[in-house]
């Protein structure tokens, strides 16, 4: 079975990673490498420690413990997706556009063909306050991808979008990691997870049980599908759990 | 880098440029003052009467400095916390004493023009002269960077716009008081001269008086508004830095 570490392009790479908030251990001891031209997917229930595995890797949060390498410029949509709403779309992404240093000369251009990219050339010159959810979304996707970073971070992108917005979502995704551009995403949703990823990261407690793809984890397990692989390998890691607490 | 302020503030300045209603309530903070004072001017008559409402042109212009830029500052973190934009903000690649030095320049800049149309408002009211009221703007200026770095600081400290909202309008007590407090103690004055709107205070009043103004002692207390400002604007940074303002756990 290929694993991750036999690939020669790890292009976002976490280490031993630990975080506490208190007495709560969100992130016990976390490795796994997301490689250039794949999708790698954090799948794990609520509390995982997903979200915060993405922040450390973003360098929003400081691990307690261990060490995050990332190659090359990363964009990050996490579970804080707010806009200006007296801001249009296009003044949004102008914005960050600017503190991303994008010279003015191309920014236009940039933001032009962002809009392009992800179908929203008829909310672009609307200001935010009004927008659904699937709009917010887009929008910032589009503040994401907006320098072309090699390396993209997604917390749960399919939150709160309808079917046409997730499989637009799902194209663009998919767009970028053909470009070659590495994606690391989180969802707690095992569909999402099969049909976007190349490569699984099961989380579980704080700690990764399991990484290789869909079918790959299927086969390791022995199981049918990728919800029976969880179950076994997030049951397992619980009962190791129980164990060492006894 | 002081370009990513400069972008920070221009943003800021346009947004809220945008946002008519806070525009009209800051509006109608800012022309409170001579509205109050210009009726009072009808009411009183006699000997004191022009002392009486010099002394209230003075509190009021105090309270101006603060008031022109509250809704922008309750906005500023407090409000982008709120709507779950700051942590996308705090992604890009600046550091975040930039983003306050910026946000402090915009509410700086909304502060100044509430205290210009509350002068404004007292030169129409009270007939005054241009010259002493261009001099009470500059003596205020400092006082009102230092409010604005306050305001910001307490924006960023809070988790909420509710929140922000309570403790901003309570900080416009403070020249209330201590403007009235140094009204009706006079006499002990000369210690007060180096605090922040103590000191402010103490210059309108020798500006109002027609007496000399110790350009010294105008200096300094400038440089203590300002080196205060500073000091506050480095704490809103710092605060910034911290994971649990910063998500608002």
């Amino acid at each position: 079975m290929p694993h991750a570490c036999d690939y020669p392009f790890r292009m976002i790479e976490a280490s031993n990673l630990k975080k506490s908030f208190g007495a709560v251990q969100a992130v016990r001891d976390l490795t796994f490498q997301a490689l250039d031209g794949k999708i790698t997917g954090l799948l794990g229930s609520n509390g995982a420690g997903k979200t915060t595995t993405l922040r450390m890797i973003c360098g929003v949060l400081q691990p307690d413990h261990g060490s995050v390498r990332v190659d090359r410029a990363i964009g990050a949509l996490l579970d804080h997706i707010g806009l200006y709403p007296r801001l249009t779309a296009r003044e949004n992404l102008a914005y960050f556009g600017e503190l991303r240093g994008i010279p003015a000369s191309q920014l236009t251009q940039r933001i032009d063909q962002v809009i392009r990219q992800l179908g929203m050339e008829t909310i672009a010159d609307r200001r935010t306050a009004g927008f659904s959810q699937g709009e917010r979304m887009k929008t910032a996707l589009a503040r994401t991808i907006l320098h072309s970073p090699q390396n993209i971070v997604l917390d749960e992108p399919g939150n709160g979008l309808d079917i046409p917005s997730v499989r637009a979502l799902r194209a663009s995704l998919r767009q970028m990691r053909d470009a070659g551009m590495c994606i690391v995403l989180s969802s707690h949703i095992l569909e999402e997870i099969r049909i976007l990823c190349d490569q699984v990261v099961m989380v579980a407690g704080g700690r990764v049980v399991a990484q290789g793809s869909p079918e790959d984890l299927c086969r390791e397990t022995d199981t049918a599908s990728l919800e029976d692989a969880f179950v076994q390998l997030t049951g397992r890691q619980e009962t190791l759990e129980c164990s060492a607490t006894h | 880098m002081l370009s990513h302020a400069l972008i920070v503030a221009r943003k800021e300045i346009r947004d809220h440029l945008r946002d008519t209603r806070s525009l009209v309530s800051s509006a109608f903070y800012a022309l409170m003052g001579p509205l109050v004072v210009g009726m009072v001017s009808i009411a009183v008559r006699g000997e004191k009467s022009s002392a009486v409402l010099l002394s209230m042109m003075s509190l009021f212009a105090l309270v101006a400095t603060f008031v022109g830029g509250m809704n922008v500052a309750i906005d500023a973190i407090a409000g982008e916390r709120e709507r779950r934009s700051l942590l996308p903000l705090l992604m890009n690649p600046l550091r975040r004493r930039d983003v306050i030095v910026g946000k402090w320049m915009a509410i700086s800049v909304f502060a100044l023009a509430g205290l210009a149309v509350t002068l404004v408002g007292f030169c129409l009211t009270l007939a005054l002269s241009p010259q002493l009221l261009i001099a009470a703007g500059v003596a205020l200026v400092p006082l009102v960077l230092f409010a604005a770095a306050l305001e910001l600081l307490i924006s960023t400290w809070c988790r909420t716009t509710k929140e922000a909202h309570t403790y901003l309008s309570l900080v416009i007590f403070l020249p209330l008081g201590i403007g009235m407090f140094l009204i009706f103690f006079p006499h002990v004055a000369s210690a007060w001269f180096w605090f922040p709107v103590a000191g402010q205070q103490l210059l309108l009043d020798l500006l109002i008086k027609g007496s000399p103004v110790p350009l010294l002692s105008a200096g300094a207390i400038d440089i203590v508004s300002l080196t205060s400002a500073a000091g506050i604007l480095e704490a809103a940074g710092k605060l910034l830095q911290q994971d649990e303002f910063v998500y608002g756990g």
